[in-house]
């Protein structure tokens, strides 16, 4: 097949995504960074060095033809991310923080296996499927096997404790689902179980309680569940239009937590103006977009849905993010792609990008 | 492999469109935020920012002219708690803590209970917390490794004073803020200062974070203000305002004020009765109130409404009065600048008719008028008559213009809330001008009467009184200096001469309505006054005089209010005050006396010691005044105590106005004191030397001292008359 230049739009929007990421980072995170380790350079050093690790990576998926992503490799992906998510509840290896266990250390790097977990998912999907003959007719025979696969991976995020992951995952494995052609009427059947099984946690366990309370009204425990709502939601009303100026963020000292990692939205909020924060939303857009557009104009069924997987993983983990800092969801910890401060991620995403852009290189449409 | 089909293609558009509605949705939410709900939300955030717990600043010190400390700022501390942190306590159960707690800050168990569960992150259990008890806390803490108490240092106001500059000063609250209208509260915004804050990082569950790191914006201290007001001034004649209230019943209060006519300076402003500025809520020994000192609840409704009317009030500037024979000289300062008067024309004080009056005007003499005089013996006497008809002359238009000009119908805007506003009739007719001629039936505040006295001394310049001088930072570098403000020139320098003249007449002429003023070697002027108010058998007794009368220092005014001894003449019982505050404060600022040949004669003249032990204290100084004796009372200056002991002792022969001490108690031993070196002194030098020691002197000769009676160093009691010989050297050599 005839290689062609990539995705020229995508790639400026990866860049400037990841510039002003970093800017932010360095920004959200100084006062934390300076309060942990006496040193504000701290989280955007680490930064940088991933970002640096990303580029490289991004720039080999560009260049990496997709297709010789085989059989042995998504199995090898998809099985090697379910033993670290075994390795990763074994304590002395999980390492664990706020109450989860998400990160396992491998030759003293510290790894997410969910974020290794998110792109093996979606090659594994995308490849079997791709490999199909017939359509999906049967819900047991055809949809079952990746329900299993999927059932795996969420069970072993649920017992993290890592529910906007749970989601995220089962998010990107319906959209693959639906765009590689999975009946609405089974869609349906599943839905019923999981509304059920909602109505059920909330019902009978203690465990979204009080998100739903904080989510409905956070005033009514400020100190409590309602506190990085609030937070939050100062920092984005204290932006204004125009924001209070690049670093000149209140919230970012000591109130918003994690200002640097999944509260990093509202910081860009305070400080660049709903200016800066539109700004943000329309690259995202623009992202999804383009992802979008590679997908369809794919040379084939496999660079469709591994396009579609890795715009939807973006799109569905950015837009959530932003809607649990607004409060238009209960509250969950997500990060926002390219922002969040946090190396797996970071690399994770750069490289999935670069496979967009590899994608981009053997679609069929002329582009700009 | 097949490229996608175009059900793949619909379904990656309905992607496309179900993502992009959830953008717009999300944009939507962040404009409402940040649009609809952003007032109230930013409102709150700021909320948040600015509070925690606070560093108070150090509040800067008031000081006097001098650089005496008046108001300072000690170490205090807030002890507050963190209830989340609190209930992390092993050691010690919350009860425990609360009782603990209790006991070491004097405080209800309950009441630290209740504080240290609320459902807070933080929480102030006591504020302006002594160091001894700090201390207490700190090693409690320590011993008993107790969480979520927090010790943060904080000032308490003291006043090193007390009583003594209660009005000018006024008090703090508990924020440190500045309260009842004195310069604590009129120079709050430089004293306070900024304060600093210590946020402590605090998760979702509102705990601190383990890692104790604090962020702390350091406080900025205020600024130090320096008076104008001399310490040393503000007690004598606090001291004065005490005796002369004690010795003449004094029931209403009195209001003392000094100034420097040429500046404008207030040198001391003191109001009685006055409270101590360190207890300014505790129950007033010096008033008489219906309440038992054991039912006094400080800080009650009623006990505050009863402070504020009484103690807390300051008559120099916001009780208006009638000024009474004190305003002639306003009026005779109109009438010799207009050219209406001059102080040799011809005038009487037989009575005199005005128009909208049935009653003609009288002298105060009523029943023997003085009769044909100059203007100045009409001064003298205090004649009202006579000012009628020079108000008459002037013209209603005129009088009031000059009124005016004085300042008595503006606020003078010295540097104190609650002055008052003066009342005059808004339209005068000739009758109320006949009166406010002599001071009647119009009312002012003293402060008012002391700035326009200081005008017609200084050369005629209305100065604006004035009470701060400077500001200076933590370092003593001045800041801001105050510069004396001329309101307005209101009569000329050879009207301002004429009139200290006249004055000077007043208290230096024997017969004068101000002779009880008098102090030898010092040249005192000033005027009388005796006013009536709207109660019956109420009067205020006044005299406002100025020293030395050629070339002015201080301008002083006293009034006493309703005086129920046996005189309530102003003449009488205040411009011995007047004196009094004179000599004492001329004498600390070193000023030279002068003595005329009359005071010469008067000091030589010899007088014989009257018997006065065994008196009553109010006998005693009847029989030294009638033997032209001065006297100072050692012990109780209650009038029925009875006199022990006495110096010199009776018989003794002594100068005229030699102080005789009396002593209420049995003193185990005199008072006693060091004979000074008068060698080479003048007479005024050596006179000055000896005052200051408590010693008379008995003069002889002329020139400088050449020989005294005891050697220097010799210990003598205290009242002793030291004869001095005073010799010209010129003629020996």
């Amino acid at each position: 097949m005839k290689k062609k230049p990539f995705d020229f739009i995508l790639f400026i929007t990866v860049l400037i995504l990841l510039s002003l990421g970093l800017i932010m980072v360095f920004s959200a995170s100084a006062p934390m960074a300076e309060k942990e380790t006496g040193n504000i350079y701290y989280y955007i050093k680490r930064q940088l060095v991933f970002a640096a690790i990303g580029m490289v990576s991004m720039m080999l998926a560009a260049n990496y033809d997709y297709h010789k992503i085989g059989r042995k490799t998504v199995w090898a992906l998809f099985l090697v991310s379910v033993v670290l998510l075994i390795l990763v509840l074994i304590p002395g290896i999980g390492s664990e923080a706020n109450d989860s266990r998400r990160w396992v250390v491998i030759a003293g790097v510290r790894f997410q296996p969910s974020e290794l977990a998110k792109l093996a998912l979606i090659l594994f999907f995308s490849y079997n499927l791709s490999r199909r003959k017939r359509p999906l007719d049967s819900f047991f025979r055809d949809l079952m096997p990746y329900l299993f696969a999927l059932g795996i991976i969420c069970v072993l995020l649920l017992l993290e404790t890592h529910l906007s992951a749970t989601i995220i995952m089962i998010s990107i494995a319906m959209i693959i689902l639906f765009v590689a052609g999975a009946k609405i009427r089974h869609f349906a059947i599943l839905f019923v179980p999981v509304v059920v099984m909602i109505i059920a946690v909330i019902s009978f366990t203690d465990y979204m309680t009080p998100r739903i309370n904080s989510w409905i009204d956070p005033w009514s425990d400020p100190r409590g569940s309602g506190y990085q709502t609030i937070q939050s939601l100062y920092a984005i009303a204290s932006g204004g239009l125009f924001g209070r100026g690049l670093g000149q963020s209140m919230q970012k000292f000591l109130y918003v937590p994690e200002p640097h990692n999944d509260y990093i939205f509202p910081i860009i909020a305070e400080e660049l103006g709903f200016i800066g924060a539109l700004l943000v939303m329309l690259l995202f857009l623009i992202f999804i977009w383009r992802g979008i557009k590679i997908a369809v104009h794919a040379p084939d069924v496999y660079g469709c849905l591994i396009a579609s997987g890795i715009t939807a993983l973006i799109a569905v983990q950015s837009l959530f993010n932003v809607a649990v800092v607004t409060n238009s969801v209960p509250p969950t910890g997500v990060s926002l792609p390219f922002f969040s401060a946090g190396g797996t991620a970071l690399v994770l995403f750069m490289t999935e990008a670069g496979i967009l852009l590899n994608i981009s290189r053997y679609s069929s449409y002329e582009r700009i | 492999m097949a490229a996608p089909g175009m059900a793949t293609k619909k379904r990656l558009m309905v992607l496309l469109v179900s993502f992009t509605v959830i953008v717009l949705f999300l944009i939507g939410r962040i404009a409402q935020i940040q649009f609809v709900q952003g007032y109230e939300l930013q409102k709150k955030a700021f909320i948040q920012q600015n509070t925690g717990r606070v560093i108070s600043p150090i509040r800067g010190t008031i000081y006097d002219r001098n650089g005496k400390k008046l108001a300072i700022s000690v170490q205090a501390a807030t002890i507050s708690c963190n209830p989340n942190e609190i209930a992390k306590n092993k050691k010690l159960t919350k009860e425990k803590i609360a009782e603990d707690l209790a006991q070491f800050l004097s405080m209800d168990k309950d009441t630290v209970y209740g504080i240290i569960t609320k459902n807070v992150s933080s929480a102030i259990i006591k504020r302006k917390v002594d160091r001894e008890t700090e201390i207490q806390i700190r090693t409690w803490i320590s011993e008993n490794s107790v969480r979520g108490i927090n010790i943060d240092e904080d000032a308490k106001r003291y006043y090193p004073g007390g009583n003594l500059m209660s009005h000018i000063l006024g008090f703090t609250g508990d924020d440190n803020q500045g309260l009842m209208g004195g310069i604590e509260e009129v120079m709050d915004k430089y004293l306070k200062g900024v304060p600093g804050k210590i946020l402590s990082e605090v998760d979702a569950r509102g705990s601190a974070v383990p890692s104790e790191r604090e962020k702390r914006i350091d406080a900025q201290d205020g600024l130090n203000v320096v008076l104008t007001v001399d310490e040393t001034i503000q007690y004598l004649v606090s001291k004065s305002l005490d005796k002369a209230i004690a010795d003449n019943k004094v029931m209403g209060g009195a209001v003392g004020i000094v100034m420097d006519p040429d500046t404008g300076d207030v040198l001391a402003m003191v109001s009685k009765p006055d409270y101590d500025l360190n207890r300014p809520f505790a129950y007033p020994g010096n008033i008489e109130i219906d309440i038992d000192p054991s039912e006094w609840k400080e800080r009650s409704k009623e006990t505050v409404e009863i402070l504020s009317r009484t103690v807390w009030r300051n008559k120099a500037v916001s009780d208006t009065y009638e000024p009474g024979s004190t305003f002639k000289s306003i009026t005779a300062s109109a009438g010799i600048e207009e050219g209406v008067v001059t102080p040799d024309t011809i005038t009487d004080d037989f009575p005199i008719k005005v128009t909208g009056w049935p009653r003609p005007i009288n002298c105060w003499r009523v029943g023997r008028p003085h009769g044909t005089e100059t203007f100045r013996e009409a001064v003298y006497n205090s004649c009202n008559p006579a000012f009628v008809k020079v108000a008459q002359s002037l013209g209603i238009e005129r009088f009031y213009s000059y009124v005016r000009a004085f300042g008595f119908m503006d606020k003078t805007g010295i540097e104190l809330m609650g002055e008052a506003r003066s009342q005059f009739q808004t339209k005068p007719k000739e009758i109320d001008m006949a009166v406010a001629s002599f001071g009647q039936r119009f009312t002012i505040t003293p402060l008012q009467l002391a700035t326009a006295y200081c005008a017609i001394v200084n050369g005629g310049k209305l100065m604006k009184p004035r009470l701060v001088k400077e500001l200076t930072d933590s370092g003593g570098n001045v800041v801001t200096r105050f510069e004396p403000e001329v309101v307005r020139t209101v009569i000329s320098k050879q009207t301002s001469d004429i009139m200290r003249n006249i004055l000077e007449g007043v208290v230096s002429d024997p017969k004068g309505t101000g002779n009880n003023a008098y102090v030898r070697g010092y040249r005192v002027g000033g005027k009388t006054g005796t006013s009536e108010t709207t109660k019956e058998d109420v009067y205020i007794a006044s005299f406002c005089g100025f020293a030395p009368a050629d070339d002015p220092k201080v301008v002083v005014l006293v009034a006493l209010f309703d005086p129920r001894g046996e005189s309530h003449m102003g003449g009488v019982i205040a411009a011995p005050v007047v004196g009094k505050i004179i000599e004492d404060t001329l004498s600390y600022m070193q000023v030279e006396r002068r003595y005329t040949d009359e005071d010469m004669k008067s000091m030589a003249a010899a007088v014989t010691v009257p018997e006065v032990r065994n008196k009553s204290v109010g006998e005693a100084v009847k029989a030294l005044k009638a033997a032209g004796l001065k006297y100072d009372i050692e012990g109780e200056g209650n009038t029925e105590s009875i006199v022990l002991q006495q110096t010199p002792k009776p018989n003794a022969v002594v100068p005229e106005d030699s102080v005789v001490i009396l002593y209420t108690y049995r003193p185990e031993e005199s008072k006693t004191v060091a004979m000074p070196d008068l060698s080479g002194k003048t007479i005024s030098e050596a006179a000055y030397a000896m005052n200051r020691l408590g010693l008379n002197i008995k003069v002889s000769g002329n020139g400088t001292a050449y020989r005294q009676q005891y050697k220097p160093g010799t210990v003598i009691e205290k009242g002793t008359v030291v004869e001095v010989e005073f010799r010209n050297m010129d003629n020996v050599e």
